[in-house]
Formats: C-alpha cells, structure tokens, sequence
C-alpha cells in the first residue's frame, strides 16, 4: 500500500512534522506512523467526527456581514501539531522573559520613562503612541503588572528558528479554542492519547482564574471576579462566555456594572448590587469608560476608570497596557530585556524596519515587493501587505499609504513560515501555520503548554486569521524522555 | 446572580417548556384526528385557536389543513410561538447563559435545536413528523433530567423553575380554554358520542391520563377532568401544582417582596374555581381570568428581579 506521505512536500518551509517526503521527525514519529495505518476512509470519517462534534458543542466565531451576524463553526484541523517538550521549554522561558520585560517597560512608560531618558528610544513613539493613555500616567498596578493576559505569536522561520512575531497585550483571544481543539482532539484520537505522553492543557482556567484572585484590590475576605464582554455579537462572545463558565464566575456585560458615589464597581443582581473586585475585561481601552475614552461607547462602564484608578476594582489587562502592544515599540523589546532584566534575550524579534527612521524607510520603500508591512496598531491581519504575494497595484497603494504616515508602519522580511501537514479534501498537504501561546502574569506568571496553532488553509496562503480563511490545529508538547 | 441571567434562565425555561408543549400537543392532536371517525367536527383548525394565533395564520395561509397548519405551528421561522422560533430563543437565551449551566445544557439545547433545523422539511411526511416530535419531546425530557440532576438546586435553577412552571400553568389553561370548545352547547351528537376519547386526550396532552386514572377511579368525564387538571395537588401540570412549584422557587429567593403571598392568593383563587355545571361560556370566562393572573405575576416577577422588564 502506498504511503499517506508519498508526495508530501517539505522543500519551501520548515515542516514541523515531517523531516522530508515519507520521513518523519521524531518528535511526530509515532502519529505520523500511525496516520499511516489508518485507512483513508478511516481519516475521514474521523474529520466528520471532529465537525459534529464543533457543531454540537457549539464552537464558533462570529463573521460579520450585511446579511447580519453569522456564527460559523470553528475551522478545526484534526492533525495535531508537535513539539518537543525541550525545546518548548526554552520557549517557555523566552515568554516569560519577554512579558516581564514588557511590563518593566509599560510600568516604566507611565512613571519616569527610564527608558527614554537613557536614550534606549525616541519619547516620539510613545507621544504617537494611538494606545499611549495618559489618564494611566502614576498608575501602580498591583505587582507592577499591566499586562496580564498576553498572547504571543511565534512562527518558524526556514532555519527552524522561532521567531516572535508579535505581541498582543490588548485583548488577546483564542485560548478557549486552544482549549476545545484539545477535547475534540481526545474525542477523535483517544488511542492515541492514551499512549503518548503529552503536556496537559486544561488547567488554563484555573491559572487564569487564581492570577485574577492575585491582582484584587484586598487581599482578605472572598474576593469577586467577572468577566466583562462588548456582548453577543462580539466575534469571541463565545470565548467570554466559555472562560467565565470555565472559572465559575459572572459573565457581566457594561449594563450590568454601575459605578456608585464611592467609586466602587457593582453589578446588578437580584439581590441588589454586589461588589466586583476584579474585571477581566474583554473590551478594549476606547469603549471602556465614556466619561475618559469615547463618549458614544454603549458597551462600557461610565465612572470605571475612576473605580480603578482610586484603587477599588482590579482591571486585566490594565488600562494603557495597549502601549507595548504596537509594532514598533515591539522592535524595542530585546533592548528592553537586555535595559531591565540585565539578560539576554532568548527568543529572537523578526528583524523589522521601522519606517519612521528615515533610512529604514528608504530600504523599506525600495524592497517593498518582498516585504511584509503592517499597520502598527491594527490586530486580526487587517490592513497588511504581503509583497510576494501582492500585486503591482497594491504595492503602489501601500507605499503611498506609508508615505503618508510613515510612524505606523513597519515592515519585515517575508519570513518562509513552517508549515505542517493539513488534511485539505482527504489528502495531507503542508499548509502554513504559527503558534499563539499564552502567558498569564500576576504574583506568578504561567505560560500554557503549546498554544492556539492557527493555520492557513488556503494552499500557499500565509494569513492565518480565523476572519480570513485561517482554522486551527491541537497543539502537542510531547515529553520525549518519557516515552 | 445577575439580574440579567436571572431573566435569561426564566425564558430559557419557558421556551423550552413550550418547546416541549407544542410537540406534545400537535402529537396528541394527530392521534386523536386518526381515532375519530370522519365527520366528527374536530378538525386541525382546533390547534390554532388554542394558540390564538388564527388571525397569523390566515394573512400567511388560504386553507386550514393539516399541511398548513402543522408547518405553521412547528417550523415557521417567521411566526414567534411555532416550535422552531421557541427553541431557536431557548437556544439564544441559554447561549447567552453558559457560565451558569453545566457543560451539557448547552449541548443538549444546541444539538436539539440543530436537529429541528436540519429536518425542518421532514414534517410534511405524517411517518416523519411522528419521529421528528418523538425526537424533540425526548430532547426536551432530556434537558430537564439534566438539570435537575446535574445543577446545584441554587438561584439560577429557581429562576428555570419559575420560569418552566409558569408557562406550564400558562398552557394548561389553554389547554382547558380548548376543552371548553368541546363543551359548546351546539356540539353534535355524534360529537357527543365521542366525548370519552376527547377528554382522554386532553389529559394525554398533559401527560395526565395515567395518573387520572389512579386518582379518579371512576370512568372519564368533563368536570372530573377540569377540576383534576386545575386542582389536583400532585399532577405536575395541573395549575395548582404548577402554583406550588412558583410559590417554593419564589418563597427561597432572595428580595421576593411579598410574592409569595400573592401567589398564595392566586392559588386560593384557582382551588376556589367552581367549573361544576358550568356553561362553555362561563368556563371561558373564568379561564380568560386565570391567564390574566398568571400574566399579572409573570409581570410581577419581571418588575421584581429582571434588568428590563420583559414583555413576551
């Protein structure tokens, strides 16, 4: 019989799963050869499995159209993922890295700008800043933490080498898909978790919650948390809804808050209004409070910003915190870890040019069709060019764009991004992917084993946004020594 | 508990119990239709009319036939009370509520709600219909059983308590309002003749026919079938039931602001109900009152716990 890996192509990418055509590595060995033992109809019938069972657990997003909200059913790639326990380890401790000195740093923005007065960075980025919240200036969050919650994107270069790729201090989402990919994962290949030994991933909620509990304002007595959403028609509704029922606490909506005289936060229950302690708030900075950031916002809470600001409620991420997570403050971030921590960084930026300096410009203007630029403060893929894969229109378009506002732009090389075997119409092909881990930070900071892989499912494509035909796969840290 | 869950579980209970009632009842219609021999005046107009929902369906039909009238009841997406619109809102509501509910509620809804949309076009079929209803009556018995053993007897499980027996009283009082139909003076004698199988299915529409039998004893007729399903103290849907399980769900609930006792009140007023030797219109009367009271409290509630009063 002809193997399911003949004809596998691993020449233009790093391939996490297979060494070469029909070799796997051996970190992927044993699901490889076991993929190989299935039948094809066996392999189907288990993506029929996996799709019911999205279906009947409810997993979706929500895509908005003209037609209304549509809830679509969370593009799920059932070959998982795999990595080695070791080198994840190494990861781990970049993330953990990287995010303490990011929190050095936005601590620092708000208080004496350290950083900037020993020239590590022009004070014009943070003036320019869109996400920069002065209301936040002398601000001391508890632990000196602003960023909380951070979702990470890495992805593998050809050289196989990680590279961070960006940093999403905002409202980072994707970890309750991170969460059901493994569950389904367990439904469709329960043999095969029985016999490998992989890092466990479920008690994400219980790490969240507890980092929640350590950023209350009072440390004695019980302390209330709630999980604070735009509402239903928010594209992760489903997300907020899943981690507030995960931690046991209250999914709360801007209505359901009110900020009395006492600049405390209550919620409205049934039986009267009830202190809140804690918000893990779902919503970002402009619509928080209209009596500080937009007026017209209906989703927040009017007076919020003065409830944590006179130190009665706990807001994650802080209010502010937003201002790390802007691609050219990203380019700053090993000089950070290096000014702060006094270490060296260990996971690698992806060498960017910022086209606020004018010789970076130059180059970027020049090399425009092989590189990525990105908007500094847009998330979600939106508003970016991909040059080798952009026409001579578009290019045209973007560098009038930059030349217009030249601060909110950055460009990359194209990085030849891993890829890893995809089932696409009963067939495994390699398909583009990266990896969103996510790292909690309070008392203690927690990093979860893998991450959310998102995937390009589109043949060549290297945008892997669930809004722009991307899906997801599980995600395995295998524990070799073990096996 | 946020006074938004609150009013979200109230209607995801209502929804589902009439979710739950309108299977049973276009089930139980079919069968009397099959007993009955033609020429009888029972007909399926019968079933819009208990829904007061005739004037709807005749600005979307021509005729009344069973086609119509079962695709009107069961799968218009456009009409607000048929089958499909009430689990779609029992499926928006509980949506909305997950934090509050085991894992499995939510599945069960959803998968409930997913089957009826895939086999919305199977209903024409009689063969079809029967397994179509057969499925969702088991998806809603199913719902329950899960709560109930799954679900801490908390505030939220009083709010879905409150809410399933609030529309359960709400229904049986239309169920009766279409007995009284059966009363009208004007009836046949061949009509007459039938009487027996009638009453034995409106008790079956309620799930009551058996327990009737244990309690009554005595062969099956109009006053004993009113007065069983108004007053009964043990039948689950019978209305003075239905008043105990509001009164216990309120009684432990948190700021009831002297509802308990205006539902003490109410059930006084229903054991009170004389429909012995009633005419049909007098029983309608007295029936038009009860809904009336049952829309008064579920005013009541709303005004007392909910962020917005909600109007169905």
């Amino acid at each position: 019989m002809k193997s399911i890996w003949k004809n596998y192509k691993t020449e233009t990418a790093y391939d996490e799963l297979m060494h070469s055509e029909c070799q796997s590595r051996p970190v992927s060995h044993r699901l490889c050869q076991y993929l190989d033992s299935l039948k094809k109809e066996d392999i189907d019938k288990r993506k029929i499995a996996a799709e019911l069972a999205i279906m009947e657990m409810g997993i979706s997003f929500t895509v908005y159209s003209d037609e209304g909200n549509i809830d679509r059913a969370w593009p799920f790639d059932i070959i998982p993922r795999i990595m080695d326990a070791k080198e994840w380890r190494v990861i781990e401790k970049g993330l953990k890295q990287r995010l303490t000195a990011l929190n050095c740093f936005i601590s620092d923005v708000y208080s004496e700008q350290a950083f900037i007065k020993d020239g590590k960075m022009p004070g014009d980025i943070i003036n320019s800043s869109k996400n920069f919240r002065k209301e936040c200036i002398g601000m001391k969050p508890r632990h000196n933490v602003w960023a909380n919650i951070c979702g990470t994107d890495l992805v593998r270069d050809k050289d196989g080498i990680m590279y961070v790729l960006e940093d999403n201090l905002r409202v980072p989402s994707g970890v309750s898909y991170m969460l059901e990919n493994r569950v389904i994962t367990k439904r469709v290949f329960p043999e095969l978790l029985q016999n490998i030994d992989i890092l466990p991933i479920d008690d994400y909620p219980t790490h969240l919650h507890d980092m929640l509990l350590s950023i209350a304002p009072h440390q004695d007595g019980p302390v209330t948390c709630v999980v604070l959403t735009p509402g239903i028609y928010n594209s992760a509704y489903f997300e907020h809804a899943y981690l507030a029922q995960q931690m046991g606490v209250q999914l709360v909506e801007g209505n359901d808050l009110v900020v009395n005289d006492d600049d405390c936060v209550y919620m409205r229950t049934i039986e009267g209004l009830e202190k809140v302690d804690v918000i893990y708030r779902r919503i970002d900075d402009d619509f928080l409070d209209p009596e500080v950031f937009r007026k017209d916002s209906t989703l927040g809470v009017p007076g919020l910003m003065r409830a944590w600001k006179a130190g009665n409620v706990a807001l994650a991420n802080a209010p502010g915190a937003g201002v790390a997570d802007d691609k050219v403050v990203y380019a700053y971030v090993p000089e950070m870890i290096r000014y702060y921590l006094n270490e060296e960084p260990i996971l690698p930026n992806v060498p960017t040019y910022l086209c606020s300096n004018k010789e970076d410009l130059d180059y970027v203007l020049e090399h425009l069709a092989e590189l990525v630029v990105k908007p500094a403060n847009e998330s979600g893929g939106y508003g970016m060019l991909v040059g080798p894969h952009a026409t001579a229109k578009e290019v045209e378009k973007f560098r009038k764009i930059i030349q217009e506002d030249p601060r909110n732009y950055i460009a990359q090389p194209t990085l030849a991004i891993s890829t890893a075997p995809t089932l696409c119409k009963g067939k495994l092909e390699p398909r583009h992917i990266d990896l969103r881990p996510f790292i909690l930070q309070g008392e203690n900071t927690f990093v979860t084993a893998g991450g959310l892989t998102r995937v390009a499912l589109k043949k060549g494509s290297l945008v892997v946004n669930s809004s722009q035909g991307g899906g997801s796969k599980d995600t395995w840290i295998i524990n070799m020594e073990a096996n | 508990m946020l006074s938004r869950s609150a009013e979200r579980l109230y209607w995801l209970a209502r929804y589902m119990e009439r979710t739950e009632n309108i299977a049973r009842l276009v089930s139980v219609h079919m069968n009397l239709l099959m007993d009955l021999p033609k020429g009888v005046e029972m007909d399926w107009r019968q079933l819009i009319l208990i829904n007061t929902s005739e004037q709807e369906f005749y600005e979307k039909n021509n005729i009344a036939n069973e086609r119509n009238i079962t695709r009107f009841l069961l799968v218009d997406t456009t009409y607000q009370g048929s089958l499909i619109s009430s689990l779609s809102a029992a499926r928006e509501n509980i949506r909305t509520s997950r934090e509050l509910l085991p894992d499995e509620a939510w599945e069960q809804v959803n998968e409930l709600y997913l089957f009826a949309k895939n086999n919305l076009e199977t209903i024409t079929n009689r063969r079809q219909r029967v397994l179509f209803l057969n499925e969702i009556l088991k998806g809603c018995q199913r719902f329950t059983g899960l709560l109930s053993g799954y679900m801490s007897h908390n505030d939220p499980y009083r709010f879905i308590r409150l809410g399933k027996n609030i529309e359960r009283a709400d229904m049986t009082s239309r169920i009766l309002d279409f007995a009284s139909l059966l009363l009208s003076e004007s009836r046949s004698d061949e009509a007459r003749q039938y009487e027996t199988i009638l009453w034995m299915n409106i008790l079956k529409a309620l799930n009551a026919l058996l327990m009737y039998r244990q309690q009554m004893h005595n062969r099956i007729n109009g006053d004993d079938v009113l007065n069983f399903l108004l007053q009964d103290a043990n039948l689950p849907r019978s209305v003075s039931c239905c008043l105990a399980e509001i009164h216990a769900s309120v009684s432990q609930l948190p700021n009831n602001n002297g509802l308990p006792l205006k539902i003490t009140e109410l059930a006084t007023y229903v054991k009170a109900m004389d429909t012995r030797q009633t005419t049909q219109n007098q029983l309608r009367s007295i029936l038009d009152g009860l809904q009336n009271k049952l829309g008064e409290l579920h005013t009541q509630i709303a005004d007392n716990w909910f962020l917005i009063a909600a109007g169905e």
